[in-house]
């Protein structure tokens, strides 16, 4: 029963993790069918952002948590706007081969900047604290990470489907041309999203960071990870990320608590049979 | 349009490799260090560096009036494919007349046949394995094993009523070998050892395997890994989940490693463990380490990678010296195996059996000094040899 | 298209693997102090052509490549060091290992399409590590397969230190394989598969079994995959948990990406030019090639090599 409670619960701020990280990348990948490889990178820019800010600037986490969101949203869209959205067109293996590239040049210039060492955020003594609920003592920051992930989904699900902006995301998706014609801004609705999109990796760089250290590779590191919650859950739907998110979490985590010389054979197995099962994605038929 | 692309690839191609092949000093004795620059464990690479770079500047320059050049490889990862084709074009290319450095078993394990064919004598500077050294009677290392480390912690341990112990290693070869040292050594003195719990190199969350060892009922956890972001994920954890409050004592050996030791904070205080060097070792011999170290980069770390550089670059210094500076790998290897000398760690000497260092190993418990963290030497457990290779 | 423009169109098979092999040749003789590398770039050019019959042939982006390598170094491996060190055939165990993984794989993999299919490929590489990692006693799990030393090859010329033989060897079967992949592409098996590629759905109206083509093109590929791996681990005589890696699949698709899908020759180019990219950058400054490296490949994309060329070459033809 204690092991239950540990797996449901550790599975959970794992998958959290994972899927404040995918969603960006489901937006951009369902909604924009961009390849953007470099998705990683935004998570690690975000939460070096944070701990630097934090550690060196000695600024508040709750005033540096969202000053590096605001930081990794505004690198987004200067690069969606600048370069990427050149890229929109062309192939999508021309489309991997850049993002990885700058994938690259991101993690070297990382290193060269701050350093091949982890990257530890200084967390308020109200988060660091472990948290006793009776039957399990734990960080009081994942209970943070786990509440964190349902704020995000319940906003990013009520941004697309009840804003105006959330219409017009849709619409420019589905139908650039007749969108345009209808006096939709395109340009600024891709250069949002992608915005948000590269925000939200960047909070969940923050969040993460406890389960996966900022260092340099960081921005390749995990990027597997994400790429199975974001097929998973497929491509574009929000929902689905997020129930991905958490099964493929609690099933890792699962592994660890009772198997963990097989190491990471559980995930994927269970990530090829969903994906076998469910190809367009959890939630989509 | 192909064709022209191609040839003018092969061309530029052939420009590269011709214009990388500076030619140095023909008098200059090269040694390769090779050694992860890039990566999550570049931090090796710098470690390794420093400490050879200090070593040097700190003979003066020079190494038994010889000049020696220093070429670095980077390896990356474990990646026994790369790190072979580095060290054949280190030794046939570069004619190097000794290798230095490793951090990874399979890396070291690559280049045996290749040392072993053009007797380069090589000098592991941290590769933890045991068996490392049976596959060339051309290795030499001035790092550690986890049989060396392991078993007098192992001894103490039982000595200090401590009859339950949880292992948790990283399912790697240094850390099986941890593990079954630990078990053999521990169940030898009468303890039991409750669970043994491997952790997937790749880990990045802790936790569940923290949960495991608290609800194994053990009095203690004994464990292994790798340096890095590993080290610092598993102590957090640690940490965080309230296993010290839980009575379950903290059993370690590079844990506590002065490259991360600072960012675990006041939560580290207290942490035992049973390891060969400490920053905070109280010895003259120490003290010129970390002053040279600190000339050559005041950021510079002194653990025990940098000081399994600088006493690399020692036995290097001797070898270049009982050879009077020509290639000779045959006397070079036995004059190494004949060197006894006062390591900034301790008294060492190597085994002239084994080719691996024998040294002093000490139960230290992490303190505060000079408001930061230290590993405090408690006390000494002698001279320790490479139990793993003398069964 | 007239018979004669058409037969001008596909160059002889034997061509390609011809000018590889001079070119091979003139820098064993050149620089006799670069062997390794020489080898490595043969074996990696090879494992990169099998990618391309994939991914540029057959149009499945795939990021699991890696297994089909991995699986034929460990099998070439184990056979080296538990049954027979003959070089040759440990590459005809590594060969079918691949290609047995290829076709037991495909056959489940083949049913997918797109980012499902490329996702899928990376879980079943992944599960072939795990597999491998947890059979230590078999794989050496982290630590690696060692131990094993290859026998002459062909009962005459043994592996040497500088590398001499494990070169030409490697060369020899890279031009082969080439050869071979050569003689498929351009037959009507090879048409078919490319037909495929470009549409599917009209293909499968003509009649043609598509997947029953698919399968056998990435068994194919599989197959000098395997072969590629059984290379590896006989010239290095060590096979690490690296050659299953995702790191290993992915930059074999920069590779191909990089020197142009589709080809065969392209997948060559871009092997070498990255592999010599990495090496040179890496031994100017190993803290910071990475740099090199990513600008190099953004830059691709944003200037592709053939505008460069027709660029360059207008500016010239302009002058004159």
């Amino acid at each position: 029963m204690q092991l239950l409670a540990n797996v449901l619960i550790d599975g959970l701020a794992y998958g959290m993790v994972l899927f404040i990280i995918a969603v960006g990348l489901s937006v951009t990948l369902g909604l924009m069918r961009f390849v953007n490889l470099a998705h990683g990178a935004f998570a690690m820019i975000g939460g070096y952002a944070a701990a630097l800010l934090t550690r060196e600037a000695q600024w508040s986490f709750w005033v540096a948590v969202p000053a590096a969101l605001a930081l990794t949203a505004a690198i987004g869209a200067l690069l969606e706007a600048l370069v990427l959205r050149h890229l929109y067109r062309r192939s999508e293996l021309e489309q991997v081969l850049f993002t990885i590239g700058l994938a690259f040049f991101l993690i070297a210039l990382t290193n060269a900047l701050a350093g091949p060492q982890v990257q530890l955020i200084v967390l308020p003594p109200l988060l660091a604290q472990p948290v006793d609920l009776g039957f399990r003592t734990l960080p009081a920051q994942r209970l943070l990470v786990i509440g964190a992930g349902l704020l995000v989904a319940a906003a990013a699900a009520w941004t697309v489907t009840r804003t105006r902006f959330g219409v017009w995301l849709r619409a420019a998706v589905d139908h650039p041309d007749t969108a345009a014609t209808l006096g939709i801004p395109i340009r600024t609705v891709q250069c949002a999203s992608f915005a948000a999109g590269a925000g939200l990796a960047g909070l969940g760089g923050v969040l993460g960071a406890e389960l996966m250290p900022l260092e340099p590779y960081y921005a390749l590191k995990y990027l597997v990870l994400v790429l199975v919650v974001v097929a998973v859950g497929g491509m574009g739907s929000l929902p689905g990320s997020l129930l991905a998110a958490v099964v493929l979490g609690t099933v890792e985590t699962a592994s660890k608590y009772l198997a963990s010389e097989w190491g990471n054979l559980f995930f994927f197995l269970a990530m090829a049979v969903l994906l076998a099962w469910r190809p367009n994605g959890l939630l989509k038929r | 349009m192909s064709s022209k692309h191609r040839i003018a690839a092969s061309l530029t191609s052939a420009c590269l490799i011709a214009c990388t092949s500076f030619g140095a000093s023909a008098q200059a004795i090269k040694v390769g260090i090779v050694g992860p620059f890039s990566g999550p464990f570049a931090h090796y690479g710098t470690l390794f560096k420093n400490g050879a770079e200090a070593y040097i500047a700190a003979q003066g320059g020079k190494l038994a009036g010889k000049d020696v050049e220093l070429i670095y490889r980077d390896t990356g990862g474990p990646n026994p494919g790369q790190t072979k084709t580095l060290v054949q074009e280190l030794i046939v290319k570069d004619k190097v007349d000794y290798l230095g450095g490793f951090v990874f078993t399979p890396n070291a394990f690559a280049v045996a046949p290749l040392i072993q064919q053009s007797q380069t004598p090589t000098v592991i500077f941290n590769a933890a394995t045991s068996s490392i050294t049976d596959k060339s009677e051309f290795f030499v290392r001035t790092s550690y094993t986890l049989w060396q480390v392991t078993v007098p912690l192992a001894q103490w341990a039982a000595k200090n009523n401590i009859k339950k112990v949880v292992t948790a290693v990283t399912d790697y070869g240094p850390g099986i070998d941890a593990e079954t040292a630990w078990k053999s050594e521990f169940t030898k003195q009468g303890g039991t050892v409750v669970e043994s719990i491997r952790m997937p190199i790749s880990t990045t969350d802790f936790s569940p395997f923290v949960q495991r060892i608290k609800a194994s009922g053990a009095q203690a956890v004994y464990t292994f890994l790798p340096g890095g972001p590993p080290n610092l994920g598993f102590v957090k954890a640690y940490n965080e989940n309230g296993l010290a409050k839980a009575g379950i004592q903290f059993l370690g050996t590079a844990e506590t490693d002065e490259f991360d030791l600072q960012k675990f904070g006041d939560a580290a205080l207290g942490l035992t463990t049973a390891f060969h060097y400490s920053a905070w070792h109280d010895s003259t011999a120490n003290r010129k380490f970390i002053e040279a170290l600190k000339k050559r980069d005041p950021n510079a770390i002194a653990n025990y990678a940098s000081v399994g550089a600088w006493d690399g670059m020692f036995v290097i210094h001797k070898m270049i010296e009982a050879t009077g500076g020509q290639r000779d790998g045959l006397k070079a290897i036995a004059a190494a195996r004949t060197l006894a000398w006062e390591s900034p760690r301790g008294p060492v000497r190597i085994d002239p059996k084994t080719r691996h260092i024998v040294q002093n190993v000490y139960l230290r418990k992490v303190e505060k000094a000079d408001g930061q963290l230290v590993n405090k030497e408690l006390q000494s457990f002698g001279p320790q040899i490479d139990y793993g290779l003398d069964k | 298209m007239s018979a004669a423009t058409q037969a001008a169109r596909m160059a002889p098979p034997w061509r390609l693997p011809l000018i590889v092999l001079a070119l091979g040749l003139a820098a064993w003789l050149l620089l006799p102090e670069q062997l390794g590398l020489l080898t490595r770039i043969a074996v990696t050019a090879l494992f990169v052509l099998s990618l391309d019959l994939v991914v540029g042939i057959a149009g499945l982006a795939t990021l699991g490549q890696a297994a089909l390598f991995g699986v034929g170094a460990y099998a070439a491996g184990i056979f080296a060091l538990r049954l027979n060190p003959d070089p040759l055939m440990g590459l005809a165990v590594g060969t079918g290992a691949g290609a047995m993984l290829a076709l037991a794989s495909g056959a489940f993999l083949l049913r997918y399409h797109g980012f499902t299919f490329l996702m899928l490929t990376v879980a079943v590489a992944q599960i072939v590590a795990s597999l491998a990692q947890k059979a230590r006693d078999w794989t050496g799990g982290d630590d690696g397969l060692t131990g094993f030393s290859m026998g002459p090859l062909l009962g005459r010329f043994s592996f040497d230190l500088e590398g001499q033989t494990a070169a030409l060897y490697a060369l020899a079967v890279l031009a082969l394989g080439l050869y071979i992949a050569r003689r498929v592409v351009d037959s009507p098996f090879g048409l078919a598969v490319r037909g495929i590629h470009e549409n599917r759905a009209r293909m499968a109206a003509l009649g043609t079994p598509v997947i029953p083509r698919l399968l056998a093109m990435y068994t194919l590929a599989g197959a000098l995959a395997g072969t590629a791996g059984a290379l590896s681990a006989q010239t290095n005589a060590i096979v690490g948990l690296d050659s299953l890696s995702f790191a290993l699949s992915a930059e074999a698709l920069v590779m191909l990406v990089l020197g142009g899908a589709g080809r065969l020759h392209g997948a060559l180019i871009g092997a070498v030019v990255f592999t010599l990219l990495h090496h040179t950058a890496a031994s100017i400054n190993p803290y910071h090639w990475l740099f090199i490296i990513g600008v190099a490949l953004m830059g691709v994309v944003l200037m592709p090599p053939q505008k460069a060329w027709d660029w360059l070459r207008t500016r010239l033809g302009a002058k004159a």
